[in-house]
């Protein structure tokens, strides 16, 4: 379901963002630091999620209650996101198989 | 919290009381104010009244929370109190003439 | 305290939040619980509990309920008291007439309006209202108490305070500090970015309470400034009543004016009129509706001077499928059900006004959006009760070694609504299962519990809250919360032995109002048995504090 879908999209993009700042990355990769690129290409990416949700919602709903429901999405997204990184930052390593 | 010479606690609850005081009450008859001449100067503009009405009430609320933040956070309280009632008595007489036409 | 803008904003983050947060979190609370209203409405009358209907036909059924509406309610009797300089009037003539329908709901409210005759402000007037059954339109007995519209939602606006309405005045002054607690908090944060995702259980006790704190309330900062001044301009009549005193004569003008614009008398003819078919008008308004690309259902009908030649009829459109509560009015003159008038597109000013209540008030179907309403609702409560938590774990070690006994105070305060508030709650619902069926006053009954409870929870708290004076923890909170395990699991089972509703049937049936209730109940019990199970620890507490440094 799109809904679904644009909920999944607010929390990776809002992961990716997240493993772009230096103490969140630290717990997936204690030793490799965080290169600038990386950092940029991480935001990128997670801004092009975010936004790809957003646009979802707005193919479901009414203008006016897309918007909600997307800000919503975020909150829950960003909150789950925290207990994740608390307890299980693991489960997050997919996000950033790509660096070596 | 220790308190030092007796004097100093009881002017300091007054100063808190006053601040309060100005951010509440203070913060309210300057929002009052301004809606009344808000509304009553739109309508005088030709605003329908339930209109300009909506406009002041969505304008309210935001003005009194700065008007709140800024009781609390200047440094002159003088100041804070001169404004806001003054303001708030200036606008509403404001908005009083413009009825009364 | 007022040697930094930082230093003033923690002043008043601190104690704003914390005198005002015992009201917030009581509103916080109930405004989750409210998103659900109905629901809860569907668990506690059980006579209830069949599918939303439409808005029935106005000639065949609502008419002779309407009818037989001849006098205002009791209270509202006991209201127009105060509205009359001397005895009360003999008979209340009938002004209007209307229902109003949302897509949750199985019954139907009726209202009728009654004017006052000797009351000192002309414009005064009082209510008669009927729940019906849309399918018959059998009258339901007022002693049956709808639990969630009728008292968990008129708590969290007014806190059921209606003297001089006192209940909204503190909620408002609660709301405008919350406001100003949100902005003082996001000045004091610091770190507000690199802390977004923050959340550390490993450390002390004091920074995990500030992590949660700061998380709950940053993670949907925008739901709880929205939601905050929402409220305010909702209520913005009661709080700045400009146009019933000092605005007064511009109102008037503007209302002859508006009436003559529109063709919609402000003023009863004084002279008898039959009242045609509304039924057809009804029809009539879904077709334009319809032939807008807008079709929908009847949301809010109303009948304006009611058997008068002036009288016509209002028919809006229920705003299931956007924010808008109701909306694309259309009027009928009632005599002759020739149209009047077709409401314009909104302006610009009134779309936005319409969008902020819109989106408090919740009429719209987005049963994702409702629960993700839940848990911006639950996200508040979570930061108010730790900003309590935290104040209370900053402060007891030092208020201990003063023989102070602040802590203790807003400790016990905190348990009375926090676990407080649950118990009040869930005692009021499992004595709704409890109470014999035919009791008179059934639904007083019910909200004598739900005071009775809270009260009592609160002198419990203040009793068993010794130890926080002394720097411990108080055994308060174990108790309740185990208090809160037992209530939340026998009120699903009561449910079951008193009505057969239960959860495989509810759950196989798709009946969602009341699975979707038992499941959040048990679900509370669950949550709650845990966290009693690791309060368990007070040996723990006293060797930590002999641990800590003087």
């Amino acid at each position: 379901m799109m809904l679904l879908l644009a909920f999944f999209l607010s929390f990776v993009g809002l992961a990716l963002l997240a493993l772009a700042m230096e103490r969140h990355w630290r717990q997936l990769r204690a030793t490799r630091p965080l290169t600038s690129t990386a950092a940029r290409s991480l935001r990128f990416a997670g801004s092009v999620a975010l936004a790809s949700s957003l646009a979802l919602c707005l193919s479901v709903d009414h203008a006016s209650m897309a918007s909600l429901v997307w800000v919503m999405t975020l909150a829950v997204s960003a909150f789950v996101l925290a207990m994740l990184l608390a307890w299980r930052p693991g489960w997050l390593a997919p996000l950033i198989s790509w660096s070596r | 919290m220790n308190s030092s010479a007796a004097t100093v606690a009881p002017r300091r609850l007054v100063v808190t009381l006053s601040r309060i005081a100005a951010a509440v009450l203070g913060g309210y008859v300057f929002v009052w104010g301004l809606v009344a001449l808000s509304i009553s100067g739109l309508a005088a503009f030709g605003m329908d009244y339930d209109q300009a009405w909506m406009l002041a009430m969505l304008l309210a609320f935001l003005v009194y929370l700065v008007v709140f933040i800024w009781a609390f956070a200047a440094r002159r309280l003088g100041l804070v109190w001169l404004v806001l009632l003054c303001g708030g008595a200036a606008m509403t007489m404001g908005a009083q003439l413009l009825v009364s036409d | 305290m007022y040697q930094t803008f930082r230093q003033s904003m923690t002043w008043l983050h601190t104690w704003f939040g914390l005198v005002l947060g015992f009201v917030l979190i009581v509103v916080f609370f109930f405004g989750a619980l409210s998103v659900f209203d109905r629901e809860i409405d569907r668990w506690a009358q059980p006579a209830t509990r069949f599918a939303p209907q439409p808005m029935p036909s106005f000639d065949h059924l609502l008419r002779p309920v309407f009818e037989r509406i001849t006098e205002p309610d009791p209270d509202a009797v006991e209201l127009a008291r105060s509205m009359v300089d001397g005895p009360l009037p003999e008979k209340y003539p009938v002004m209007d007439w209307s229902a109003y329908t949302t897509h949750r709901d199985p019954v139907l409210d009726t209202y009728v309006s009654f004017d006052v005759p000797n009351a000192r402000n002309p414009d005064d007037h009082v209510h008669g209202h009927q729940t019906i059954d849309p399918r018959t339109g059998a009258q339901l007995s007022a002693s049956d108490l709808k639990i969630g519209s009728e008292f968990f939602y008129p708590l969290h606006y007014s806190l059921h305070l209606e003297w001089m309405e006192l209940g909204y005045w503190i909620v408002g002054f609660a709301a405008l500090s919350m406001l100003a607690a949100l902005v003082s908090g996001v000045v004091i944060h610091r770190k507000i970015f690199r802390e977004l995702f923050t959340f550390r259980p490993q450390k002390q006790r004091q920074r995990v309470t500030l992590d949660l704190h700061n998380l709950t309330g940053v993670v949907a900062l925008p739901f709880h400034f929205f939601f905050a001044f929402t409220g305010l301009v909702i209520f913005a009549g009661i709080y700045f009543p400009v146009s019933e005193t000092q605005l007064r004569p511009l109102v008037e003008a503007h209302e002859q004016a508006e009436a003559a614009a529109t063709g919609l008398p402000h003023d009863p003819a004084g002279v008898a009129a039959p009242l045609a078919s509304v039924d057809a008008m009804v029809s009539d308004a879904r077709r334009r509706w319809a032939s807008r690309g807008m079709g929908g259902d009847v949301g809010f009908l109303f009948v304006n001077h009611v058997g008068d030649a002036n009288g016509y009829v209002s028919i809006y459109r229920a705003g299931t499928d956007r924010i808008a509560l109701t909306g694309q009015g259309i009027h009928y003159q009632a005599s002759t059900g020739a149209l009047i008038r077709e409401d314009p597109p909104e302006t610009a000013i009134a779309s936005v006004n319409e969008f902020l209540t819109g989106l408090h008030l919740q009429h719209f179907r987005h049963w994702l959006l409702r629960f993700l309403y839940l848990f911006g609702g639950l996200a508040g409560c979570v930061c108010i009760a730790t900003g309590f938590l935290f104040f209370v774990e900053k402060r007891k070690q030092q208020h201990a070694r003063d023989g102070v006994a602040g802590a203790r105070i807003v400790d016990a305060l905190a348990i009375a609504t926090i676990t407080g508030t649950l118990i009040a709650a869930l005692s009021m619902l499992v004595a709704n299962r409890l109470l014999p069926e035919h009791l008179a006053d059934r639904d007083e009954w019910q909200r004598n519990v739900f005071w009775m409870t809270w009260l009592a929870s609160g002198v419990h708290a203040f009793w068993r809250s010794g130890f926080t004076q002394e720097g411990g923890a108080a055994p308060a909170w174990r108790e309740q919360t185990l208090l809160v395990a037992v209530l939340a699991v026998a009120a699903p089972i009561l449910n079951w032995l008193t009505t057969g509703d239960h959860l495989l049937a509810t759950l196989e049936t798709r009946y969602w109002p009341v699975a979707g209730i038992d499941l959040f109940l048990l679900a509370t019990g669950v949550t709650a048995s845990l966290i009693a199970h690791r309060l368990r620890r007070p040996a723990l507490a006293h060797a930590h504090l002999a641990t800590m440094k003087p």
